[in-house]
């Protein structure tokens, strides 16, 4: 077998993938209320509750894959909405409006629970859509936390889901289920676990999986964590990465180079820049984001627990920590560059980004570089930059 | 004094940002400590005994911030950046950086990193207050704050000093909401420009002397009041994050406009309501940032930013809407379509206007501003 060849788990993905979008739209007919959530945040909660959980984040990523971005745009500019607003609010908040659903439509909410680890710009998408579909909104609050553990951002947080916790009861009228919340709990432990020994396969030299590989088989990490399905795919994936050990498929032909990259991948170009990499045998080995979701839960005090875990994410942390963060995985996988997307759509991500990136060049020595793009929209690419860039970047490899 | 000469210190002030600073340590010494707008509850940097200066711009070379900051970045951040890195923040030993938005989120370290003041700090304000698990939280963030400030001046703020320092806060806003009452009665007496003027000058300049002059402009204006034509200026809301330019004002004066409310950070936030002078002082600035009115920091379930918008218009009279929207403003521009369509089923005038720091073209805003108010029915006669 070829290096770079299609995983067979991929096929199940697709399926695992459909049959999520289709009990979706079974929950909204038959009653379960469709709750909207973000990517870094207690899913946990409300699949313990029962209720569908739907993300947004992902309809976008989807749309931006599929190269339609720009399309489902269209219908938020025609009202006004700027193209420098997040590409993901702008492909969520222009199927609202269209006329034409070129990847399906976004499911509906009864309700919208937002959390703001991530950015500032989801809570802005959840209240257009709250005023957009006349559903209540929740927002979980999270104050950005520095260097060290925080212990008022966590006491607040958990003042927060129970307060969270009260609004579903009242919502459903059944008393929340705190022993189901503990199986939920487990399956989410085990999902991420089994997420990041597949993740960590990477630092093998040469290595069976990549981040291009990650960015293609994070959506149940994602979306169904806190299910028997999101184990059940990725205990597969780790058999197929361990037996592709064995067998000595490589995830590149010649990997010669590991790489660090930030952050989102730019998904409509997704397959462009793997076959960049791998041209220079260079295997993007490595991102903070595809290990976001690097979860641990302690079962016995379970909201503290799921305080700490969201609320201390890299994504709500400071300058200093997310430079530290990058760096410990740059060592940890023995990378020799890294290579930063500025991303527009992106704010917390890319501010900054010049800044930490001297800072990792002076800390680590290793070569670097920051290109400019959008995670979703092709308008803002030019490939005749990119590629400079990045062709100046594999130079200094060598 | 006549009305020109108390108001002359406040545009000094504006036209020669930091030197009030200067010479108040000359005078006297002292630390001085700025903030980015709006939310610092600034009460703490006064009591601590540090001039506290309201950044809202400034005369700048903004590319000195273009190495730093991508092109799509605000330009609010931007202007500061460009202000700090030219020099023109030097008078300043602190800053601390609210957190209302991704960009102000991440400003503080980055500004840290490339431009570290002796002492900095962040408020990390709720972003939703419609729960009490807000109120506690918030009380935990003021005390944090409080306790560096204390660490930076060597002293703790003791509770008579906080007191006195909010009782002087809640007197120049009092006073600043009179002259605004006053204004929007009587446009003739006190343009919107200087009006504006009074706002943004008290954020930079000694706070008691800011209280003796408004105190003297509130007796002069009063004793106008009877006399003279009411005027009938066409009467406009505007809103947005930060009124900037504030030749604006004078284009919407020429045209024959006025202000009569605004939700600007530099505007009607910054004065519309005091803290209560309780036993427990912490909560009572606590207290006043939860109620505040609302922005497009985040949304306000009971209190929401369009139906404020349109009662505001509807009790203050206003003839139309002017939101003057900060480019690269995320969250102004997540809440523009919505507030843009409940004025139109309020049936309320409204026009969206992009400024940017150090960067607006006033030829064009005059343009859509003197086609707004052909529209609302003002004179155009005097926008030439």
């Amino acid at each position: 077998m070829a290096a770079g060849e299609v995983f067979k788990t991929a096929s199940l993905m697709k399926e695992l993938m459909t049959r999520y979008n289709e009990t979706g739209k079974e929950a909204k007919d038959s009653g379960i209320p469709v709750a909207w959530v973000t990517a870094v945040s207690p899913v946990e909660i409300i699949y313990a509750a029962g209720l569908f959980p739907y993300y947004p984040e992902n309809f976008g990523a989807v749309a931006a894959a599929r190269k339609v971005a720009d399309k489902l745009s269209a219908f938020a500019e025609a009202r006004g909405y700027a193209r420098d607003l997040c590409g993901y609010a702008r492909c969520g908040i222009g199927d609202a409006y269209a006329t034409e659903h070129p990847v399906g439509e976004i499911l509906s909410p009864d309700l919208l629970f937002c959390c703001n680890t991530q950015c500032g710009s989801l809570p802005k998408w959840f209240e257009v859509a709250g005023r957009f579909y006349n559903v209540p909104y929740f927002l979980l609050d999270a104050p950005r936390v520095g260097l060290e553990t925080d212990q008022l951002c966590n006491s607040y947080y958990v003042e927060q889901l129970h307060e969270m916790i009260a609004f579903i009861e009242k919502l459903t009228g059944n008393p929340f289920d705190y022993d189901r919340l503990s199986e939920v709990l487990a399956l989410s432990n085990e999902a991420c676990r089994l997420w990041n020994e597949i993740l960590e396969t990477a630092a093998l030299k040469p290595a069976p999986f990549g981040f291009f590989d990650a960015s293609f088989h994070m959506a149940p990490i994602v979306t169904l964590r806190g299910t028997r399905e999101a184990v059940d795919y990725y205990r597969a994936l780790k058999e197929e990465i361990d037996e592709r050990i064995e067998q000595g498929i490589t995830a590149i032909p010649d990997e010669r180079y590991k790489i660090y990259f930030d952050h989102i991948p730019c998904w409509p170009r997704l397959r462009w820049f793997s076959d960049l990499f791998a041209s220079h045998g260079a295997l993007v080995a490595v991102s903070q984001y595809t290990h976001s979701w690097a979860y641990s839960f302690d079962l016995e005090r379970p909201l503290e627990s799921l305080a700490e875990n969201y609320t201390h994410e890299f994504v709500n942390r400071c300058f200093d920590y997310r430079v530290e963060r990058k760096i410990n995985l740059m060592e940890k996988y023995g990378v020799d560059g890294f290579v930063l997307f500025s991303n527009r759509s992106c704010k917390p991500n890319a501010i900054g980004l010049y800044a930490k990136s001297k800072l990792i060049r002076e800390k680590t020595g290793l070569p670097g570089v920051v290109f400019e793009a959008d995670m979703s929209d092709l308008r803002f690419f030019s490939e005749a930059q990119v590629l400079a860039k990045l062709e100046s970047f594999f130079e200094q490899l060598k | 004094m006549n009305l020109s000469e108390l108001t002359a210190p406040f545009e000094k002030a504006l036209t020669e940002p930091g030197e009030q600073v200067r010479q108040w340590k000359a005078k006297q010494g002292g630390r001085a400590v700025g903030f980015l707008m709006t939310d610092v509850p600034e009460e703490l940097i006064h009591a601590a005994g540090f001039f506290p200066y309201g950044i809202a711009g400034g005369n700048a070379e903004m590319e000195a911030a273009d190495a730093h900051l991508q092109p799509w970045i605000c330009s609010y951040a931007r202007n500061c950046l460009a202000l700090a890195l030219g020099g023109k923040l030097d008078f300043l030993d602190g800053l601390i950086v609210p957190q209302n938005c991704d960009t102000t989120r991440m400003f503080s370290d980055l500004l840290n990193h490339i431009r570290p003041f002796p002492y900095m700090d962040i408020f990390r304000m709720p972003r939703q207050v419609g729960r009490s698990s807000a109120g506690s939280y918030l009380i935990g963030e003021m005390e944090r704050l409080k306790y560096g400030l204390e660490q930076y001046a060597g002293k703790p703020i003791d509770h008579s000093d906080l007191r006195s320092s909010i009782a002087l806060y809640n007197r120049n806003r009092e006073l600043l909401r009179r002259i605004a009452d006053i204004h929007a009665q009587n446009p003739n007496l006190i343009s919107s420009r200087d009006l504006y003027t009074l706002i943004n000058g008290s954020m930079i300049m000694p706070r008691e002397e800011v209280g003796e002059l408004l105190t003297a402009i509130r007796e002069v204006l009063e004793g106008l009041t009877g006399s003279g034509n009411a005027g009938n200026q066409v009467r406009l809301l505007l809103s947005g994050t930060l009124l900037e330019p504030l030749e604006i004002l004078d284009l919407i004066d020429q045209c024959g406009g006025t202000v009569i409310g605004d939700d600007f950070q530099n505007g009607f936030r910054y004065i519309e309501s005091d803290v209560a002078i309780k036993d427990d002082l912490l909560d009572a600035l606590a207290e006043r940032q939860l109620n505040r009115i609302p922005s497009s920091a985040f949304d306000i379930e009971h209190r929401q930013r369009r139906y404020y918008l349109t009662e505001v218009a509807e009790d203050k009279n206003a003839s139309g809407v002017i939101f003057l929207h900060l480019g690269f403003c995320e969250p102004e521009n997540f809440d523009s379509y919505d507030n843009l369509q409940a004025m139109k089923r309020a049936g309320i005038p409204a026009i969206r206007i992009e400024t940017q720091f150090g960067r607006s073209t006033l030829g064009q805003i005059r343009t859509r501003i003197q086609a707004f108010m052909e529209m609302v029915g003002g004179d155009d006669s005097g926008c030439r």
